[in-house]
């Protein structure tokens, strides 16, 4: 033990007060003659062994207390080795940075690496002077700083600690060294330094280190993964499409596997889960380095709709979030659809419904097509039919509109495509009703597009779709700048005359003219959507664009407010997703895995009705339900959402020293360990407080005997 | 026999003096009959009531009893042997026995014990002379200090009034060597007063009983028909220890080398205990000697004292 003020230790003199005192105290008891001395002996007898010791105690704790104040003056301290950062020793501004990105929760031992890391990180804080001043922050891609301004505080910083988890989310330390560096900028302190706590991984360090290139902080790393070797098996996707091969609700299940070791692996046991019931195993040889594939068919049950969990899990390793990963599957309600065709062609991919038709049985495989000609369709054969395609069609006839308009009245779906055998005066007549607006003059487009990369120059003049706007719960599942569909080429459109605004109709595709493509409106419990333009090549490339079988599968599906055999969107942890109000809800509600849930109010939407969720660091299935106006709860299928790993994170890579921010310290060979100072008089201080309960209670205890 | 107890924890009764203000009257005799009076009122202030000439029942025979006494009729019939008892032709004899030792002239605040048992004898020998019954005293240390015979002769009651006004506390205590004396010098039934603090009259063992010669003489003062009634007083600071510092404690008989150092506070609970257990133990030996035990503390009134003894004797009568 050491002391920084070792002189006033000679106040240790105290601590023989209270042996003085109580020596003195014994001299000046008052002499008393009493009658009663047999009484008073044989009371002295019963309690003498009782009350000496109380009376040694007593004086223990004084002469504790005594010679315990002196000692906390002397401000002692030890000296201890360490094998955490020596630079903590110095009076410095500091900004922890704790890695809490996925690959961080893999165990090591009894333990895992967030858990090393975190508490190595709170033994540095405890192991840095008291005039240090101090920030948090963690490593993980969207994480929010946990204490964002240089404090003193340690106190803080130490509980701050006890409310950090391990996230799923994937690291980004351009990020968190970026705003380290930011904080520290603001230092008072000459040292400024960032300790970095993390297991190395290369990912996470795409984007460079963040750092300023001119007066940037120290980066001090410690390495909780001792460089040891993490080798790793993973589930790196699962996709799943319909398989009618597999009979009514078959899904093919296709995972993508990846080994990341040095010796490869035999007989990976690879299992699929279907809402947690194991339904198929098997097992892959995989190469070292290899990524393979496992499929599997399956038959889902219920073929009335409903949702399914679809997991594929692999034998279990030390990093345990990759190796199973999710999709979530929703079984439609059989939709029977009847494609009326306006303008039969001889050559079959000359026909709108061999497009429209191709894109719907393979997007929704349990739907049933039925193609007729528009001599063929009278009002009964909407019986049992939940969605109306009419393509080119010339003219309906009066009966055929009433028909329809009973038909979406009462809740089904109708699809319009024009052509040119559109006749837009007698449509605008007798559909008024149901048009979203009402048909103009075709218009053929007058200049070339711009070309994208690698696109094959077609000599045509067309128009493109303007960016799409995602928002739209028909656009949501589609990349965020609407590949497969911005790429499509429009030669010739029929402009639609303007209608008044009104909240049941709403435009969901426009040209980058401005002009409608895809148009919609509610009428009583159905929907009717009107497409300004063809469904086969005539007047488009649309149909045979990639953005065409999910644009119908995704019109189709909410034509009829259901939705088909099909993945529901699928996120990474970390990213955001946009949640729709439809309607007049009032409220969404996000059921998350670990059974939180998340509440967002109308008044917080934006302009296009739709909020923001980011919330996605656990992986699993997220339930999305809204809540009416009059408080009915509904759940919303179609919004639901699964979160899986970044994969990124299953790569054991480390990142290359030449591209470590900091500069590593060579120890000079037969240097002793360096020490750290641990101060003692918080513990003496502890002693004392102790010490003096003690003395209170047993003086208490000595009044009320 | 009836047995009770007296404190001063309750508030005295209205109209009676406690022993401080008793104190400052003049004389031994004013303060007797404030007593008295104070005691007395609603009250038959008969001592021995029932007094007659007749035969009233048989006893069996004890060591002591005269031999003229034995009913040879009745030892004929019972092959045991019987004493007539008849109520006495003649007036009651009353001995009022105080100890005057050292430890009776313990006092604090207040007055001593010694004090206290002279106001409650003179009360009794003023109610007794009163009746026109004889009253004697005895005054015992280690050995009888004084003894004034029972007499009805005018000016008996003033040579116990001056006998009390002049005994001092001195000497160690032999109760059961007095109380034998006494037995000696009386062949006629009595009753029979003893007022002391007991201390010191038990053998020193913690938790024990009451037994010894003092208990073994008050049974055998019984056996012989004595009335005998014994007034335990003690000092508030024997009964309760209430002191606050570090005392030195010493013995206050002669001779007596006992002594204690101690935090009082540390003590006081189990003193406590320690004196309730010796009264215990001697309202316990008094019950089995049919002796009358009554327990007061030096800060009551003695008039209360007083009033609850005759009240329990009247009340024993007519039962």
């Amino acid at each position: 033990m050491h002391f920084l003020a070792p002189s006033l230790l000679l106040g240790l003199l105290a601590a023989i007060l209270p042996w003085l005192i109580h020596l003195i105290g014994k001299r000046r008891a008052q002499p008393m003659r009493f009658a009663a001395m047999q009484l008073l002996l044989r009371s002295e007898r019963r309690i003498s062994a009782r009350r000496r010791l109380r009376e040694i105690l007593l004086l223990v704790a004084r002469t504790g207390v005594a010679a315990a104040l002196p000692l906390i003056f002397a401000r002692p301290f030890a000296e201890r080795t360490t094998d955490l950062p020596v630079a903590s020793l110095d009076p410095q501004s500091a900004v922890i940075v704790l890695d809490d990105s996925a690959s961080m929760s893999r165990t090591a031992g009894l333990s895992s690496m967030f858990e090393r890391a975190r508490d190595r990180a709170r033994a540095l804080v405890r192991q840095f002077p008291s005039d240090v001043d101090l920030a948090l922050l963690l490593a993980s891609a969207g994480s929010s700083p946990k204490i964002s301004e240089l404090s003193p505080e340690r106190t803080r910083v130490l509980e701050a600690f006890e409310n950090i988890v391990c996230s799923a989310r994937p690291a980004d330390f351009a990020s968190a060294l970026r705003s380290a560096s930011l904080i520290l900028a603001g230092s008072v302190h000459s040292k400024r330094r960032i300790y970095l706590f993390t297991d190395l991984q290369a990912a996470g360090w795409e984007a460079g280190t963040g750092l300023p290139a001119e007066g940037a902080p120290e980066v001090i790393i410690d390495d909780v993964s001792g460089a040891a070797p993490w080798e790793n098996r993973a589930v790196l996707d699962v996709d799943v499409l319909p398989a009618p091969e597999a009979g009514a609700g078959g899904i093919a299940v296709d995972a993508e596997l990846a080994d990341f070791s040095v010796a490869g692996t035999r007989s990976l046991g690879v299992g699929l889960k279907v809402d947690g019931v194991a339904v198929a195993k098997g097992f892959v040889d995989l190469a070292p380095g290899e990524r393979g594939h496992k499929r599997f068919l399956h038959r889902l049950s219920g073929e009335a709709g409903g949702a399914h969990d679809v997991e594929v899990e692999i034998d279990r390793d030390a990093f345990r979030l990759d190796d199973h990963r999710l999709a979530h599957v929703e079984l439609a309600r059989s939709m029977s659809v009847l494609i009326v065709n306006g303008d039969p062609r001889t050559a079959r991919n000359e026909d709108e419904p061999f497009f429209f038709a191709t894109a719907l049985r393979n997007g929704l495989p349990g739907a049933a097509v039925t193609i007729k000609l528009a001599d063929d369709v009278s009002p009964e054969s909407l019986k049992g039919t939940t969605l109306v395609a009419l393509l080119n069609l010339a003219q309906p006839s009066p009966a055929m509109a009433s028909a329809l308009a009973r038909f979406v009245s009462a809740g089904g779906g109708l699809f319009i495509s024009v052509g040119d055998r559109v006749d837009a005066t007698v449509w605008n007549e007798r559909m008024a009703k149901l048009l979203p607006q009402p048909l103009g003059l075709p218009r053929t487009a007058s200049a070339l597009p711009g070309q994208h990369a690698g696109e094959i120059v077609d000599d045509r003049p067309a128009e493109r779709l303007a960016p799409i706007d995602r928002s739209h719960p028909l656009l949501a599942s589609f990349p965020e700048h609407g590949e497969g569909l911005v790429s499509a080429r429009f030669f010739k459109y029929m402009l639609l005359d303007p209608a008044p605004e009104s909240p049941e109709r709403s435009v969901i595709l426009r040209y980058e003219n401005g002009a409608p493509a895809l148009v919609e409106k509610q009428v009583g419990k159905g929907r009717v959507m009107l497409l300004s333009t063809t469904v086969d090549r005539e007047w488009t490339d649309l149909p045979i664009r990639t953005g065409f079988l999910p644009l119908v599968r995704e019109a189709a599906r909410r034509l009829v407010g259901v939705t088909g055999d099909e993945e529901t969107a699928s996120l990474r942890a970390g990213e955001a997703r946009i949640l729709a109000f439809t309607g007049d809800e009032q409220r969404l509600e996000v059921s998350r895995p670990d059974g939180s849930v998340w509440v967002a109010r109308r008044e917080q939407a934006s302009a296009a009705r739709s909020v923001l969720y980011s919330e996605t660091d656990r992986l699993g299935t997220y339930h999305v339900r809204a809540v009416g106006p009059d408080g009915t709860v509904v759940a919303r299928p179609e919004q639901d959402f699964v979160v899986n790993l970044d994969t990124r994170e299953s790569n054991p890579a480390r990142l290359d020293p030449a591209l470590r921010p900091d500069r590593i310290a060579v120890a000079s060979p037969g240097a002793k360990p360096p020490k750290h100072r641990v101060e003692l008089w918080h513990s003496l201080a502890a002693v004392m407080i102790g010490l003096l309960l003690c003395e209170s209670v047993l003086t208490l205890r000595r009044r009320r005997v | 026999m009836s047995e009770g107890a007296t404190g001063s924890r309750e508030p005295p009764q209205p109209g009676l003096l406690d022993p401080t203000d008793l104190a400052r009257l003049a004389s031994l005799e004013l303060r007797a009959r404030t007593i008295v009076e104070g005691a007395f009122s609603g009250i038959h202030r008969n001592l021995h009531p029932g007094t007659s000439v007749e035969f009233t029942e048989h006893r069996e025979y004890a060591p002591g009893d005269e031999i003229r006494r034995i009913d040879w009729k009745a030892v004929g019939r019972a092959d045991r042997y019987y004493v007539k008892r008849f109520e006495d032709e003649t007036e009651m004899h009353t001995f009022l026995v105080l100890d005057a030792s050292a430890s009776m002239g313990y006092r604090r605040r207040g007055i001593s014990k010694l004090d206290y048992a002279g106001y409650l004898a003179s009360a009794l020998a003023y109610l007794v002379g009163q009746q026109g019954d004889a009253t004697g005293l005895l005054l015992f240390d280690e050995k009888v200090r004084s003894f004034l015979p029972p007499s009805t002769r005018p000016g008996q009651i003033r040579e116990v009034f001056r006998l009390l006004e002049t005994a001092q506390p001195a000497g160690r205590t032999d109760a059961a060597l007095a109380l034998g004396h006494l037995g000696e010098l009386t062949d006629k039934r009595s009753l029979i007063i003893l007022m002391s603090d007991l201390l010191d009259s038990e053998p020193d063992e913690p938790g024990g009983e009451a037994r010894g010669a003092l208990p073994a003489r008050l049974r055998q003062l019984r056996a012989r028909g004595h009335d005998v009634a014994l007034f335990h007083l003690l000092d508030p600071d024997e009964v309760e220890l209430p002191f606050d510092d570090l005392i030195f404690f010493e013995g206050m008989e002669p001779g007596d080398a006992r002594t204690l150092l101690a935090q009082a506070p540390d003590l006081a609970q189990a003193f406590q205990r320690e004196s309730q257990a010796f009264r215990d133990r001697w309202r316990a030996a008094c019950l089995e000697a049919s002796v009358e035990y009554r327990f007061a503390r030096t800060d009551a009134p003695p008039a209360e004292v007083l009033r609850a003894f005759l009240a329990d004797r009247q009340r024993a009568v007519r039962h």
